[in-house]
């Protein structure tokens, strides 16, 4: 089902998904644009081009209590603090953003243990793509044409939306979203020449620019076997690097985590907290040994985590090429750069 | 002011007449990134490497982050810019790096921008000094004459505020923070191995991001920067959630400065103010 909506009328839209549940929209914050839970239809505004944040915490929070317990107590005394989640609207979304939420399902929602968090955020979210607009210019850092996604790839989304002129065209891409433009009576259906003009779009999108270079997942992937003991490669691509956490927390496929136990006045919560490989502690073992001491073996594991180990492991380069690393990195290391030089190399 | 150009050129110069003459074994400046804008830090080994080098008004790293990656010995040529050459005064003066190790280039400049906005960060966000204190060769003409603008002008709105206002202004800025530690890691003078905030035993804060943990890293990392932030802003310019860090230090720096009439990193015969002790010292952090 097609839906046609007036860009300036977009509250209006946002004010009907705020009656059904959680409305989750890119906001405009003091540096930039972020996803956000939204208080007044009026908040939301399309006017961007992406997220500084990934919207990863849309499924997996920055942080994330799990138990509240006291020390001293039995542990039958300490209580589970569970989920209760009303529907959500993840609105506005980038199609390689999009495409993360598949690759981290491999991780929470695919084999092995699954994880209920991300799991029932997953059930209750509807998602609604946004393609990026193609008369506009990719910025410099994006490059997620290399991996294959297209700036108006539908898949992925519940509800995909593109711009054209002034009004904003809704597709529903699966059962669910259908449902939920159905749902939707106060908006107009699209014409048929709306139907084309979408179609079209979506086709136009995979055509659309951003940096490219020729990425088969398993050459790179010998090429960074090849490359793993390589010092002077890795000390020369990481000379620069701080070794802070920003990539890895704006990153929209970036999952790893820590444990903590934080407890106050014998009053405890145990919580999930992002972690990232970046950090000088992130691999420091109890005995006090720590296998990564060097800059370079932190960018190391980073680059082939996501470009090697994660193919030969999963089958898929666990990287969307959406730029937010580059973008955010405060002494401007590139990832794709550093791919380009580890194929040359 | 010597052109951004002809200092590139210069540096490039004395960088290969170093490296060949054997005098260092690395230059440390600033190197194309993936595009004419975005330059970045860059550790030139070869005189092959020296064409890599760039300077223009976005080169606004602060080199001495990286000179303790060296082993002490290791003979380095560092570009500095003036608050950068006050970073390397107040390590020598910590004793983290040897005045004789080092070549200082250098580099005479206002006008620098933040890649990210544009902006001139002259005295907004950096000490806004046009010369290094303390170099071996200038890579260009000195600038005469002192910065119209003082560094502690932008706290005029800062100073404004009471207590309770700069305690809510603050609170908002660190409930944005969502420790990355980009701050501690950009500047010169965090080099605390292991950060107290990494330390589990104790653990002195927690790990997520809100706001008791939040508020006890960054209070206590600007406490630990008092007398001894060279004003670079680069924890500023780090951070990817904008929170103007540079207030706080410029705040303390201004303070140290009225009581005990140094500023760091100026001249390398001065001991850090809060490791020196003199009778006429100021007693108004008592009061």
């Amino acid at each position: 089902m097609l839906k046609k909506i007036s860009i300036n009328k977009i509250s209006e839209l946002a004010a009907a998904l705020m009656g059904k549940g959680l409305l989750l929209a890119p906001v405009k914050e003091n540096s930039g644009y972020n996803f956000a839970e939204i208080k007044n239809p009026n908040q939301v505004d399309l006017d961007f081009h992406n997220t500084i944040a990934s919207p990863k915490a849309a499924f997996f929070p920055h942080k994330e209590d799990f138990i509240k317990y006291e020390t001293g107590k039995p542990i039958g005394a300490a209580s589970v603090i569970g989920l209760s989640l009303p529907p959500t609207f993840l609105f506005g979304v980038r199609p390689c953003d999009v495409k993360s939420f598949g690759i981290m399902d491999i991780h929470f929602n695919a084999s092995g243990i699954i994880d209920p968090y991300w799991k029932q955020r997953r059930e209750v979210t509807t998602i609604f793509g946004y393609a990026f607009d193609l008369e506009k210019p990719a910025e410099t850092e994006e490059f997620y044409q290399t991996l294959g996604i297209g700036a108006a790839d539908p898949e992925g989304s519940d509800v995909f939306m593109i711009k054209k002129g002034d009004d904003l065209l809704l597709d529903s891409v699966t059962a669910k979203g259908e449902k939920l433009l159905a749902e939707l009576k106060n908006f107009a259906e699209g014409k048929v020449t709306d139907k084309k003009y979408y179609d079209e779009y979506i086709k136009k999108g995979r055509e659309y620019k951003t940096r490219s270079m020729c990425l088969e997942p398993e050459a790179i992937t010998k090429k960074l076997e090849d490359l793993f003991h390589n010092t002077d490669f890795w000390m020369g691509v990481s000379s620069a690097c701080l070794s802070c956490g920003i990539c890895t927390f704006v990153c929209p496929t970036c999952y790893c985590f820590d444990i903590c136990d934080d407890t106050l006045f014998g009053q405890g919560t145990r919580r999930r907290v992002w972690d990232a490989c970046m950090f000088t502690d992130f691999t420091l073992e109890a005995s006090g040994h720590n296998p990564r001491t060097h800059v370079y073996q932190r960018l190391r594991q980073k680059v082939c985590h996501k470009y090697s180990f994660h193919v030969r492991k999963y089958g898929v380069i666990s990287c969307v090429g959406c730029g937010r690393c580059t973008k955010h990195c405060p002494v401007n290391i590139d990832i794709y750069s550093i791919i380009e030089d580890a194929m040359k190399a | 002011m010597t052109d951004f150009k002809q200092i590139e050129n210069n540096l490039k110069k004395e960088a290969k007449r170093l490296l060949e003459a054997g005098e260092v074994t690395v230059v440390l400046a600033y190197g194309r990134g993936y595009d004419e804008k975005h330059s970045m830090p860059f550790a030139a080994k070869t005189s092959a490497d020296v064409e890599k080098l760039v300077f223009n008004e976005y080169c606004n790293f602060n080199m001495a982050r990286y000179l303790m990656r060296y082993p002490c010995g290791t003979k380095i040529a560092i570009a500095a810019k003036a608050a950068d050459s006050r970073a390397i005064v107040q390590l020598i003066q910590e004793e983290k790096v040897r005045r004789e190790d080092l070549i200082i280039l250098g580099i005479p400049a206002y006008g620098m921008k933040n890649q990210k906005t544009d902006e001139v960060v002259d005295s907004k966000t950096t000490c806004g000094l046009y010369n290094p204190p303390l170099y071996n060769i200038l890579l260009g003409e000195e600038v005469h004459g002192q910065p119209v603008v003082s560094p502690y002008e932008v706290l005029a709105e800062y100073e404004a505020m009471d207590k309770e206002a700069r305690w809510a202004f603050w609170k908002k800025e660190f409930d944005k923070c969502i420790r990355c530690y980009a701050c501690r890691k950009a500047c010169p003078m965090c080099y605390c191995d292991p950060c107290f905030i990494d330390q589990s035993k104790p653990r002195w804060a927690d790990k997520a991001p809100q706001s008791p943990g939040n508020m006890m890293y960054h209070l206590t990392r600007f406490h630990h920067l008092a007398g001894r932030c060279i004003d670079c802003g680069e924890c500023s310019r780090a951070c990817p959630v904008d929170i103007p860090l540079y207030l706080f230090h410029k705040k303390v720096a201004k303070e140290c400065e009225e009581m005990f009439g140094q500023a760091a990193g100026m001249k390398l015969e001065d001991k850090p103010v809060l490791v020196d002790f003199r009778v006429e010292d100021s007693d108004k952090i008592l009061e």
